[in-house]
């Protein structure tokens, strides 16, 4: 039996404490909201222990931090489950009851069960979800092709419309404010693109004035995504960054626990 | 005249909607060829690039899907052109869950029509997927083989010659990470910050402004924004090394330099319709006050 | 029998020992011991010794790794390369490890066992440059280095700087908590984007159509996602107290799990169990692009009154936010990361920017504690700004140093 220090230490702290706060908490209901902020402290404190310390038990490729992604990736599968189970159960009680919209959910489920078979199928067969060696499809990699990854890039491609909308909405100079920004975003806009050539193209006299010009509004959106924006994007990520530090500070001390649904803080 | 004002200002979205698909597909249909100027950050990546010297090892991520893969796919491709020519070896990895093997071994595949000289193994390899970019990202910095034990193939990197001289991701000259999302971020905050391998990033143009901040805080070696980046490395590509400047001029693969045509059509139009409604927006306030 | 029992229990007795007889060995010139190891005879130094070359154990790791060092001797030709060796036991032959660039001035071996005794020899070699005999392949004459063993370390010394500064963090966090606990009034600024939440539920309540809260597309181990899912808790109760349905769908699972446990317990404290339906928070699918699809579907088809984006968004914000513009409902969204936040502020009638998607619980609570941790973040960022503008200054008057110590590696 391996009982390196690590590997010990993770057992008491996810397994042993938490089982004796369930059975105690039996008991005093307090603890039965206090353990799994316990087991939060624990796996905050750990990997930042292990950013720190180098010692193998801690951040080696065994070690307790190491682990705990692993432990994550598992505990991410089961959860996976229940989300095929909770699609399986609503997309059910619509067509049992008939309810608006009920195809839908029919269409999925065949989705559901002809991809994921294919794939099961792949794996218990032995040639894979990929492509054969021979180069041609397995049928899961083919449903990957011509379904799934063009219907990716249509989603996708959805943003330019809605951006032409939102744009023609939205951008307006309703104040000074939003007469700035409207300013250096179609700058920046006409600036990205040859947009003075595309425009002075059916009259050749002005292209050679076109292209200058063209050149000059280049380098303005330069210093605008370089300058005001990237003064900006800074001010943002650091306040961001040190917002999240806290709140997550918070999170392993045990103050914030709304995320839990235990309380409000503490 | 109030009238066609408060229409406008209302107008059905799917006016708009069809427009834009007009000015996109148009010039795809009917190509301009409008000229593309460069921009100094994706000059600055384009020079580190073309200053490593044959036997070096440049570091390429595909850390996007198949939904950026338009504005994505030239930026990979360009970059692999450069160092092919150039005699510069290339490691090819995918940290991007959806899609970004199955992109990296197309445009791989692509590149070896391109140049049928390459040795896998020797001028390149491909590590594939893997799982947990953050952390994939750290232990590079220990050591590649703890990273990728073998490559998308299954073959120990042990037995590849190029992975022999690569032990950990300080000996490779430069990371290009192609990305959407957050790994490509990832790359500057895990590798560039606390390994020090520098970073030249190509991400969407959506994304590309927040680049700036780590570029000019010198995290950043050179940004490829968007399409626009693409185009602009496609050019320098060109008016540097004429074999591809025959290249990108014949090619009927679609390259950026292609779709910068609708990308300049549709900003146009975009520009117009923000014009027209502040226009719009205007006249009916001057109204309002009037009233 | 007895003699190979007796044997493997000399040879048990005797391993603890090894390493040390192993370096005694090894520390005994090469050329001096029967079992040293076999160096190649050089044939003359046709080029230069690399100088101060060192292998230890490489500082602040976890182990199994050994740092070489070197510096490189002037004027050498461009093809020159440092080749490595290594000898390891039982054997103690020398074996090739790498060639390098000598420019690098470190190689991390990476392949070491901790605790074994290596030694290692480095030369430069020049595939152009003739030897003494005029035939190309010059190589200089072998470094060889004391016996060393790798292990691994108590502290990663380099982030000495980053240490300071989270304790530091931590205790402003703490002082000001607990300045907070003992009755100090802390002030925060409106967040209008937060005192919408129940003007958006009314509405959702009088016109009888249901609220969307839509978590984003990361999981639990996403700080905005964790903020968000602590809102959803304020939400969910407001929408207990006022009778209006919640729709909650979720991209990821754990968020998804995290979010039905945080809805069921708002209903509970509210004390309207009989309200909440497991259906309310439900599981679409785990592609971005699908889910975006089917929660954008969602808002035409059933056109709630309010909406609420709050989470980690990429590419799906503006379809979402657009579409649910489009529907005509009251839109709140919350991001922390810059890139979305355009196509938030564009599109919905309130938006929590950056830090604000944080500060929610706080100011939705106004518990003491959360709100001294807000202050106590606050005094940081002012700390850093300072920094920021005392770093400014010194970079400007050249001192090379001061942009050093921020760096963490």
């Amino acid at each position: 039996m391996n009982l390196e220090f690590g590997r010990v230490a993770l057992v008491v702290l996810f397994a042993l404490i938490p089982i004796a706060g369930i059975v105690m908490g039996l008991q005093a209901s307090a603890l039965r909201t206090r353990i799994p902020i316990l087991i939060g402290v624990f796996a905050g404190v750990i990997p930042i222990l292990s950013l720190y310390i180098p010692k193998q038990f801690l951040s080696g490729q065994t070690g307790m931090s190491p682990r705990l992604d692993q432990w994550l990736i598992i505990v991410y599968a089961f959860a996976l489950l229940l989300g095929v189970v909770n699609v399986l159960q609503n997309s059910l009680r619509r067509i049992r009851r008939r309810e608006k919209g009920w195809p839908f959910s029919a269409v999925l489920l065949t989705g559901l069960f002809v991809t994921g078979g294919l794939g099961v199928y792949g794996a218990v067969s032995r040639q894979g979800i990929g492509y054969r060696p021979d180069g041609s499809a397995t049928p899961f990699q083919w449903i990957t092709d011509h379904f799934f990854q063009p219907l990716q890039s249509t989603i996708f491609a959805l943003l330019a419309f809605f951006m032409a909308s939102a744009a023609f909405r939205a951008f307006r100079a309703r104040n000074t404010e939003a007469s700035i920004l409207l300013l250096a975003g179609g700058l920046v806009m006409a600036g990205r693109v040859p947009l003075l050539e595309f425009l002075a193209a059916p009259f050749p006299p002005l292209q050679p004035a076109a292209a200058g010009a063209s050149q000059a509004l280049g380098k303005l959106t330069e210093w605008i995504m370089d300058t005001p924006n990237g003064a900006a994007q800074s001010g943002i990520i650091i306040g961001a960054a040190l917002g999240a530090a806290s709140m997550a500070i918070r999170v392993i001390l045990g103050i914030e626990r709304g995320y839990l649904g235990v309380g409000k803080g503490e | 005249m109030a009238g066609f004002v408060e229409k406008l200002l209302g107008l059905d979205r799917r006016w708009i909607f069809l427009l834009v698909l007009l000015s996109v597909a148009t010039p795809i249909v009917f190509p301009i060829g409008l000229p593309v100027t460069t921009s100094g950050p994706t000059r600055s990546a384009f020079e580190y690039i073309e200053a490593l010297t044959p036997g070096d090892v440049v570091w390429i991520s595909f850390d996007y899907g198949p939904s950026s893969a338009p504005e994505n796919d030239p930026m990979a491709e360009a970059v692999m052109r450069q160092c092919f020519l150039k005699k510069v070896r290339v490691v090819v990895t995918a940290l991007y869950p959806l899609g970004a093997l199955g992109i990296a071994n197309n445009v791989l595949a692509k590149l070896n029509a391109e140049f049928p000289g390459l040795r896998y193994g020797e001028d390149y390899v491909n590590l594939g997927y893997k799982d947990g970019a953050a952390a994939v990202m750290r232990r590079l910095g220990e050591d590649i083989s703890g990273a990728f034990p073998t490559d998308a193939n299954g073959r120990p990197i042990g037995e590849l010659p190029l992975m022999r001289d690569v032990p950990d991701i300080r000996h490779v000259k430069v990371i290009v990470t192609v990305a959407t999302g957050t790994i490509g971020e990832w790359w500057i905050t895990q590798v560039r910050a606390q390994i020090g391998t520098p970073v030249i990033i190509g991400p969407t143009a959506v994304s590309a402004p927040k680049y700036y901040a780590y570029l000019n805080a010198g995290q950043l070696v050179g940004i490829l924004g968007g399409m626009k980046g693409a185009a602009e490395y496609e050019k320098l590509l060109a008016s540097r090394h004429p074999e591809l400047a025959g290249f990108y001029r014949t090619t009927h693969t679609f390259t950026a330099t292609k779709g910068m045509d609708g990308q300049t059509v549709i900003h146009t139009v975009i520009l117009v319709f923000i014009l027209v409604g502040n226009l719009a927006y205007m006249k009916s306030r001057m109204k309002r006050r009037g009233a | 029998m007895r003699t190979g029992a007796l044997g493997h229990v000399l040879a048990r007795r005797m391993l603890p020992a090894a390493p040390l007889i192993a370096s005694l060995l090894l520390a005994i010139p090469p050329r001096a011991s029967a079992r040293a190891p076999e160096t190649a005879v050089p044939p003359g130094p046709e080029l230069p010794a690399p100088t101060e070359f060192a292998a230890k154990d490489r500082p602040g790791d976890t182990g199994n790794a050994i740092l070489v060092t070197w510096k490189i001797p002037p004027a050498l030709p461009p093809d020159a390369r440092i080749q490595i060796r290594r000898a390891e036991p039982p054997a103690y032959d020398w074996k090739d490890i790498a060639t390098v660039e000598p420019g690098a001035q470190r190689y991390v071996d990476s392949s070491a066992k901790d605790k074994e005794v290596y030694r290692y020899e480095i030369r430069l070699v020049s595939a152009s440059t003739p030897d003494t005999m005029g035939i190309a392949g010059a190589s200089g004459p072998p470094l060889v280095s004391d016996p060393v063993a790798s292990h691994d370390n108590w502290f990663r010394l380099e982030r000495t700087n980053s240490l300071i500064a989270n304790i530091l963090f931590i205790c402003l966090i703490l002082g000001s908590i607990s300045a907070a606990r003992s009755g100090k009034k802390i002030f925060i600024r409106r967040i209008a984007g937060l005192n919408a939440i129940d003007e958006a539920i009314g509405r959702a309540t009088e016109i009888g159509k249901k609220v969307l809260y839509v978590p984003g597309i990361q999981s639990m181990d996403d700080i905005q996602t964790i903020a968000s899912v602590a809102i959803l808790s304020h939400v969910a109760g407001a929408t207990a107290r006022y009778g209006a349905d919640l729709d909650v769908p979720n991209r990821d699972p754990l968020t998804f799990a995290a979010a039905r446990e945080v809805v069921r317990a708002a209903y509970l404290s509210e004390g309207r169990p009989d309200l909440f339906r497991e259906e309310m928070v439900n599981y679409i699918t785990y592609d971005q692009f699908a889910y975006t699809a089917a929660v954008a579907a969602r808002m035409v088809r059933e056109r709630p009154a309010a909406i609420f984006l709050v989470g980690y968004f990429f590419a799906e914000s503006l379809i979402l936010a657009e579409t649910g513009q489009s529907t005509g409902a009251i839109q709140i969204a919350g991001q922390a990361d810059p890139t979305q936040l355009p196509f938030f502020v564009a599109t919905c009638d309130y938006t929590l920017i950056g830090e604000e998607l944080y500060a929610a619980s706080a100011y939705l609570t106004r518990e003491p504690v959360l709100l001294g941790s807000m202050r106590g973040q606050d005094i940081a960022k002012g700390i850093i700004m300072l920094l920021g503008f005392l770093g400014i200054v010194a970079a400007s008057i050249g001192i090379p140093w001061s942009a050093e110590i921020f760096k963490t590696r």
